[in-house]
This record gives C-alpha cells, structure tokens and sequence, in this order.
C-alpha cells in the first residue's frame, strides 16, 4: 500500500477495513501466543500439581502443563487462525 | 573512573565475566547530601530521556512550516512512522486521537533504550525492570480504563472470557485461561519482553568489550591476543546489532500497547 506522504485531513481507515483488521489480527495473535501460553501451562499445571499433591500422585501436573499448552494453541487458533 | 575499568573486575589474575553487578549503581553523588540517594545512573537515564523526547518534540512542532527543515522533518518522518505503523493499524480510525500518547512513548522508550549504546550513559534503562513495568502499568492501567468504558464491566470479561463460537461446555475450561493470559500475564510479558531483550544486550555488550579489555590491554598475551580481537570486533558487531534490537523493542512496546488501546476500544475481533 502506498499511502500519501504527509497529510493533510485525508479520509482514514484508507485502504480498506479488511487490510486493518487482519493485519491487527495478525499482530495480535503473534503477541498474544506467549501469554496464552504462559497461561494454559499454568491454570492446568497448577490444577495438575494441586491435584498431585491432594492425591499423593505424581503424574497430573506435567499432563496438566501439555493439555493447558494444547488448549492455549487451540484458544490463539480459534481467536485470531480463521 | 572508565566503563573498562568497570567492567574488568577484581583486578585478580583470572578473567572474570561481567555478572549482575554491572547493573548495580549506587547513588550518582556517593559523597553528597543524602537527600540525592535517589539519583542513580539509571534514574538519570530515564529523565535525560524524558528531557530529550519533550526538546524533541518541542523544537519538531513548535512552529512547523508547509515545507519542513531540519529537525521538523524528523519529527514528521517519526510522525508518519508511528501514525501510519503503529496507530492507525492497530486501533483503526480512532488511531490519530491516540498519536500524542503513542508518538510520546515510541521516542521515550526508544532513547531509553538507545542510551545503552551511547558512550558515558551506556545502559538501556529498562535493563531495570522497575522502568518497564511502570510502562506497562501505564498502559495497562489505560486498557482497563477504556475497557470498561466501552464495553462495561460485565461486557469486558464477557467479551474477554468468551469468545464467540464455541460449544457452552468448553467456556469452562478455556475462561481461565483468557482470564489469566489477559489481566495478569499481558502486562507481564509487556514489560518483560522490553526488559529482558535490554538486560540481555547490556550482558552481552558488556561481555564482549570485556574480554576484549581483559585480552587486549589487561593481559595481553600471545595466545590471548586472538581472543582479544574476536571480543573486540563482536563489540562492534553486537553494538551494530543492539541499535537494532532497542529499536525494534521500543517499537514493539508501543505496537503492543496501541494493539491493547484498540482492543479495548473495538472487542469483537
């Protein structure tokens, strides 16, 4: 997109609502993976090790870090993938 | 009282590596009055760019002509880049409103950052993490704001924990993590990610120009001088890349935040 250089009042959004948008649903998907990640690892890690230390087990809290790390992917892939 | 001679520790007979004291610095006038404690390098830093981003913007736009020179053309080229990069993709057609804020904290961080390779000041502020989290805060304390003042109370964590388009059951077990990743784990990696890439640099930079010293000047052998001269050019090669990387983080920073100012102005995305 070439845009105008320097501008008076020139109309925006400009070049389209669509190109906006899906630029700033890129954006925010690529930032937001950390965190979402972060996230799932630790509210399903931490349910995981509560579980583990109630139960006396020992397995619950590295399955809960993949299944809050796979649901986090789903999450990033439902809000910003289609 | 030369940076080398402050990074070359001890004085002992092994080469020591830079470690977390390079980021320590006591108060600027160690001998003054005790009521300048407060005033450390890095304080110094952090109003030294404020002072510089304020004259900037001052001296840019102060009485800006149709044809622009010198320095005006400066602040309009940062203008437009931030306008046109940050503002405007990120929040839409509301951007332009959000320029005074954008525009002021993109040249803040920036020469916060870039003092990490400017000969005295030498260290990127936010290579404290007090600096970037107050920042972030800033920013984050906003987003709640507009937030609220958009979309209420009861629409923002609605919007914010459920997202359209999934099965009822499945709310139950993604909410926590949207609530999670979005009111506590966003400022964090906000500030985070500006700290971490400015503390790495500084390591690294400091590393670098050490051996170099150690190796060079310090104990200056026949064996050691080659590495001395790896140290040396990886001081300018990092140098080079650093420039780069305190660049972009500033940019990213404000990117993120005008990316949280238009989330909360326009939800449903």
């Amino acid at each position: 997109m070439v845009r105008p250089a320097m501008s008076e009042e020139e109309p925006e959004p400009g070049p389209g609502a669509d190109e906006t948008s899906s630029h700033e649903a890129f954006t925010n998907a690529a930032w937001s993976i950390p965190s979402y990640i972060l996230s799932g690892m630790a509210v399903y890690g931490g349910l995981g090790w509560l579980l583990d230390h109630w139960l006396g087990t020992s397995a619950l809290f590295p399955i809960g870090i993949l299944v809050g790390l796979a649901l986090a992917i789903f999450l990033v892939y439902h809000r910003y993938g289609r | 009282m030369s940076a080398p001679h402050l990074l070359a520790s001890g004085g002992g007979e092994e080469f020591e590596a830079p470690g977390l004291h390079i980021f320590d610095w006591g108060p600027l006038f160690p001998d003054g009055p005790s009521w300048l404690d407060w005033l450390t390098k890095p304080v110094l830093i952090v109003a030294l760019s404020a002072l510089v981003t304020v004259l900037f913007a001052w001296r840019a736009f102060r009485s800006p002509k149709l044809v622009p020179k010198g320095i005006q053309n400066i602040g309009e080229v940062g203008y437009l880049f931030v306008r046109d990069q940050i503002a405007r993709p990120m929040i839409g057609k509301d951007g332009d409103k959000w320029m005074g804020f954008l525009f002021a904290t993109f040249f803040f961080v920036l020469f916060m950052n870039l003092s990490g390779v400017i000969p005295v000041l030498q260290l990127p502020a936010p290579s404290h993490i007090a600096f970037a989290i107050v920042l972030a805060i800033t920013v984050y304390v906003i987003m709640l704001f507009l937030s609220v003042k958009h979309q209420g109370l009861v629409g923002y964590f609605k919007n914010m924990m459920f997202p359209p388009g999934l099965p009822k059951p499945l709310y139950l077990i993604l909410a926590p993590i949207e609530l999670l990743s979005n009111i506590i784990l966003r400022p964090f990696t906000h500030a985070v990610r500006l700290f971490a890439n400015m503390f790495a640099g500084h390591l690294l930079l400091a590393f670098f120009s050490t051996v170099a010293w150690w190796f060079l000047v310090e104990k200056l052998t026949v064996l050691g001088a080659g590495v001395g001269v790896v140290g040396f050019l990886m001081t300018i090669v990092m140098t080079a890349f650093e420039i780069f990387v305190q660049s972009l983080q500033a940019f990213i920073f404000t990117l993120l935040a005008a990316s949280y100012i238009g989330g909360a102005l326009h939800p449903d995305h």
